[in-house]
């Protein structure tokens, strides 16, 4: 430290601006954004079992094949309807490990129904990585080594069986891969339309805002169910059942996004009046920047928490259509389509295990609705 | 001498069969309950002034069932609000009609005379009266035969097909009040059977009443008026509209039937009434039917097995499938009724039909080689199928007659209906369709894959089960089934459009075909069977639209037909089924799968005469008609 002549005290060392950074009191106040997220949203329990629950199933998706038993359209001509059948631990009081019993299918002339007896004297272990019926993993690579499968001579319907003798569980766990993945294509199309379009007229404003605005009021006065009666029939008959889900999870995504549209736009029409927006401008910012730099960060708790709010929404919209019988069509597996088939009075009072798919559609639903709760409550760090 | 004797001995054989019955004793009638009150107000006329004088009476002890007490309201359900007509079908009033062994026996009509199968006296009761109280007389075929049949405003293409023969329609003539004689010059032998149908021509027409809107009868003023009133063109448009003896919609058109409609317009639950003209009585003189009232509910068609299964209906086969039949055993006990199984008459379940009529011209051509529809057909596994949708109690074959048809023969039943993948793949190669691609998928010559996409009605799930079977089958012959589900309507249109590549549907409708019964529909001659919807439009217009049969087996199918036609003897006509019944089994134009499927009948507890083993068949026996439904009754 030096005095200068005029008697004032002036410190030699170079002015280092982060040091006030370290300083504690301000580690919480300027850390990154996502930490501060992350510390609210630890808080937030259910959340975040949710999410962690999403993460586990979306991770599982690729593997299905391989922890699924049976392939997904695998029939079982000797048991038809088979109820599920349970995995025990202990025989006769010695732990044999994870056993069936094997059971055999007798038809029942009076009630029309088959009679399933297990042979109680003959458990048979389950086996591990063994060979079944072949799939892809990944999508991309062959093959047929499954986690467990049936033991030998014997059947693991750990959900039961439907009326042509396909394993349920593995069924389920195949229809995962479309019935979870519909949604995410509907709302990255959907979110992606939504936001462009919506800044542009929000930020704008004038011609653009007005001709924007029009086509989302036509778009929102189309009647969807001729809609989707008239693109039902116009998919041609011979695509895949994946084409064809593809297309129906972009069409959904274009029908949906004009109302994100419309809160995009209120909100940026408000915040292009604000002093940072006419400072960025000013100093010559094009338009794009500042809409990406400036506005949308401001927006992207509303963004995120609606996005998950709307992943469900997507989710039943695909069971929905493939309940009317437009959506996904046999062989496709998907959730919507093994509802479909559960659709009638048998299958709720005799073989009600045909409806299980209902319940991964609950638990789904519900898993993201708690997470976008979670995001919501944690994505304004600041707010208290 | 011989002028006068004539007449007389004509005179005395009508009293004697005037007499038959009477000497059979006709009981005395007995004024039923229900019209009791409106007899008494003398809105109606006592019992044995609306009997025919010689009513025809159904001795229910010789048919081994129960003479019954009348009254009570019946509860039945169809899916669609056209299906009134059911009440049509039901009834089976016909001029003459099958009995339960599939003869012919006269019914509205007193009797009938065939000579030769080219003329046909048709005797009508004495005294016979419409529902509305009007006499049923020859005026009433004459009215229909001169003033509908051949009015060209009222039938613009003239008199039904079933009536012209080598193109000549027949001379009519009404002698008496009772007597109607139909002549043609070359035999008509299928006349009395195309009588008996489910859907009958009715060749006659309650005069009384639509004289009223007939421009040559009415009054022009009053026609007008009318006309104007019901808001349509001209008189022959109102007349048509109110003309529906078959679509029984209109509820102030006389009728024959044993219920006649006594709700007007379009409803969710329609009520029938008994006729109280009606022509049979049983031998203690109780005039059928013994149920007063049949309530027809139109529910949706996935909820016929709920609601029979929470006990709402008495009497039901129409929308139930074999599917529901456990869900119905279920609930007998809290429904009080009782599942039936009955078997169904139709050629066929399940029958794939390769159009040979469509319009893409590569896979016309596949499609055309008998050695695919084999492979085809080698390649379906019949027994799973029967085991995964109806427990092994069908029949797996392929379409042909079922065994209690004369014309069964077991080569027939199981021609190309055994599961074999090897012939089948060798039958294919040796078609010139052994390209495949990468995933196995024969190609066809021009080169695309061969994706047979097979449409279907989307009303029935074991269909769409069944060919989820085939499809896993067909995939080991390299061939990729898609299957489509459409509306049963559109399907029909676009199989008649020829934009339709195969179709499934149900089998032949008459699967128990006697030697009286033609051979017509075993022939290209209608579109309706989905396999040669342009052969069978080019028949039935003339020539005007479709195309020629142009494969030899199909031209010689048609001229068997018309052999059937001129044959004069029993023993040709059979040579002549048992030769088309070969050609079907041999060229597989349509693709059976399997037959005798056991249809529930759902019967409740307290009804009775319902047979317990029988044939549910639309053709012949117009479902429950055959057996008769007047005859059933309620036992509390």
């Amino acid at each position: 430290m030096t005095k200068h002549p005029d008697g004032r005290y002036v410190d030699e060392a170079p002015f280092d601006p982060n040091a006030a950074l370290q300083q504690l009191e301000r580690a919480d106040l300027d850390a990154p954004n996502w930490i501060l997220v992350w510390r609210k949203f630890r808080t937030h329990k259910l959340g975040l079992i949710s999410g962690l629950f999403l993460l586990l199933c979306y991770l599982m998706l690729p593997f299905a094949g391989f922890i699924a038993p049976y392939g997904p359209n695998e029939r079982n001509g000797e048991h038809l309807y088979a109820p599920p059948q349970s995995v025990n631990w202990f025989y006769e009081g010695a732990l044999v490990g994870p056993y069936v019993f094997p059971i055999v299918a007798e038809a029942d002339l009076e009630t029309f129904q088959w009679k399933f007896v297990s042979d109680t004297q003959d458990p048979r272990p389950v086996r591990f990585f063994c060979e079944g019926a072949e799939y892809k993993l990944a999508g991309l690579i062959k093959s047929n080594t499954h986690l467990f499968c049936a033991p030998e001579g014997a059947t693991l319907f750990l959900w039961g069986s439907d009326r042509l003798g396909r394993d349920v569980f593995s069924r389920i766990l195949y229809g995962a891969q479309l019935s979870l993945t519909v949604g995410l294509i509907g709302i990255t199309v959907s979110f992606s339309l939504g936001i462009l379009f919506g800044s542009m007229a929000g930020y704008f404003g004038g011609k653009i805002d007005w001709v924007i605005n029009r086509v989302i009021e036509v778009l929102r006065s189309l009647p969807e169910l001729p809609l989707w009666l008239a693109l039902s029939a116009a998919v041609p008959s011979n695509w895949s059942p994946v084409a064809v889900f593809f297309i129906i999870s972009i069409i959904l995504g274009i029908l949906d996004w004009p109302g994100l549209a419309r809160s995009v736009r209120a909100k940026f029409l408000s915040l292009r009046e604000e002093e940072y927006v006419r400072a960025a401008e000013m100093m010559g910012a094009s338009s794009g920047r500042v809409i990406r730099k400036h506005l949308l960060p401001n927006f992207m708790s509303h963004l995120i928490a609606s996005a998950t709010l709307s992943i469900p929404a997507m989710i039943l919209g695909e069971t929905a259509l493939s309940f009317l019988g437009l959506g996904l069509r046999a062989p496709a597996v998907s959730w919507g389509v093994m509802l479909n088939d559960a659709q009638n009075l048998a299958s709720i009072e005799i073989y009600p295990w045909t409806a299980i798919p209902m319940l991964p559609i609950i638990v789904i639903v519900l898993a993201f609705n708690f997470l976008g709760d979670g995001l919501r409550d944690s994505l304004d760090p600041y707010q208290q | 001498m011989f002028k006068t004797t004539r007449p007389l001995f004509l005179a005395a054989t009508l009293a004697v069969t005037w007499m038959l019955p009477a000497t059979a004793e006709t009981p005395a009638p007995q004024e039923s309950t229900f019209w009791a009150t409106e007899v008494n107000a003398g809105n109606l006329p006592p019992i044995q002034d609306r009997l025919p004088s010689e009513p025809l009476v159904v001795d229910l002890a010789a048919k081994g069932r129960d003479f019954g007490t009348p009254g009570g309201t019946l509860r039945t359900m169809v899916t669609r609000s056209k299906d009134i007509r059911q009440m049509v079908v039901y009834g089976y009033a016909r001029l003459v009609g099958f009995n339960e062994n599939y003869e012919l026996t006269p019914d509205l009509l007193e009797s009938f005379e065939n000579e030769d199968n080219r003329k046909f006296t048709l005797n009508l009761r004495q005294g016979h009266k419409w529902s509305d109280g009007t006499s049923f007389t020859s005026e009433d075929f004459r009215y229909w035969w001169e003033d509908v049949a051949n009015n060209e405003m009222l039938s613009p293409s003239g008199p039904p097909d079933f009536l012209i023969v080598e193109g000549k329609p027949p001379t009519v003539t009404f002698p008496d009040e009772t007597t109607i004689v139909f002549e043609w010059e070359s035999p008509n032998p299928d006349f009395l059977q195309t009588l008996a149908q489910a859907r009958p021509p009715f060749i006659y027409r309650p005069s009384a009443f639509l004289k009223q809107y007939h421009d040559k009868f009415a009054d022009a003023d009053k026609l007008k008026l009318h006309v104007d009133d019901a808001r349509v063109k001209s008189w022959a448009a109102l007349h048509n509209k109110l003309d529906n003896l078959y679509k029984f919609d209109n509820h102030e058109l006389p009728t024959l039937q044993p219920w006649l409609n006594a709700s007007s317009g379009k409803k969710i639950r329609h009520n029938f009434v008994r006729n109280p003209y009606y022509h049979r009585i049983d031998s203690n003189g109780i005039q059928l039917p013994y149920i007063d009232v049949v309530e027809l509910e139109i529910v949706a068609p996935g909820l016929v097995a709920a609601k029979t299964n929470a006990g709402e209906s008495d009497l039901q086969g129409r929308g139930l499938a074999f599917r529901d039949a456990s869900i119905l055993k279920k609930g007998e006990a809290g429904g009080n009724y009782k599942t039936l199984l009955w078997k169904t008459g139709v050629a066929s379940q399940i029958a794939i039909y390769p159009n040979l009529n469509f319009s893409d011209e590569g896979w016309r051509d596949v499609l055309r080689d008998v050695r695919v529809r084999r492979a085809l057909s080698l390649a379906i596994d019949r027994k799973t199928i029967n085991q995964a949708l109806y427990f092994k109690l069908a029949h797996p074959g392929a379409m042909s007659v079922l065994s209690a048809s004369p014309f069964y023969d077991e080569a027939n039943a199981q021609a190309w209906a055994q599961y074999d993948i090897k012939m089948a793949n060798t039958l294919l190669d040796d078609a010139g369709l052994s390209e495949r691609d990468k995933n196995g998928i024969r190609l066809l010559p021009d080169g695309r894959p061969m994706e047979l996409i097979i449409e279907t009605a989307g009303e029935r799930q074991e269909v769409e089960n069944a060919l989820q079977i085939v499809t896993d089958t067909w995939r080991e012959i390299g061939v990729d089934l898609v299957m489509r589900p459409l509306d049963r309507d559109i399907l029909r249109n676009r199989v008649f459009a020829g934009s339709t590549m195969a179709s499934a549907w149900f089998g032949w409708d008459d699967g128990i075909p006697q030697a009286h019964t033609s051979p017509a529909y075993l022939a290209p001659t209608d579109q309706v069977f989905l396999a040669w919807p342009k052969w069978g439009q080019y028949y039935q217009t003339g020539g005007d639209v479709g195309e020629a049969p142009d494969m030899p087996e199909a031209e010689r199918l048609m001229q068997l037909a018309h052999d059937w036609e001129v044959a004069t003897t029993e023993d040709e006509r059979k040579a002549v089924w048992t030769e088309m019944l070969k050609i079907h089994a041999d060229q597989l134009y349509a693709i059976g799968i399997l037959n005798g499927a056991p249809q529930p009948i759902v019967v409740s507890n307290r009804l009775r005469n319902v047979p317990e083993q029988a044939m549910w068949a639309w053709e012949p026996g117009a479902h429950f008609g055959i057996h008769r439904p007047d005859e059933f009754f309620f036992a509390d």
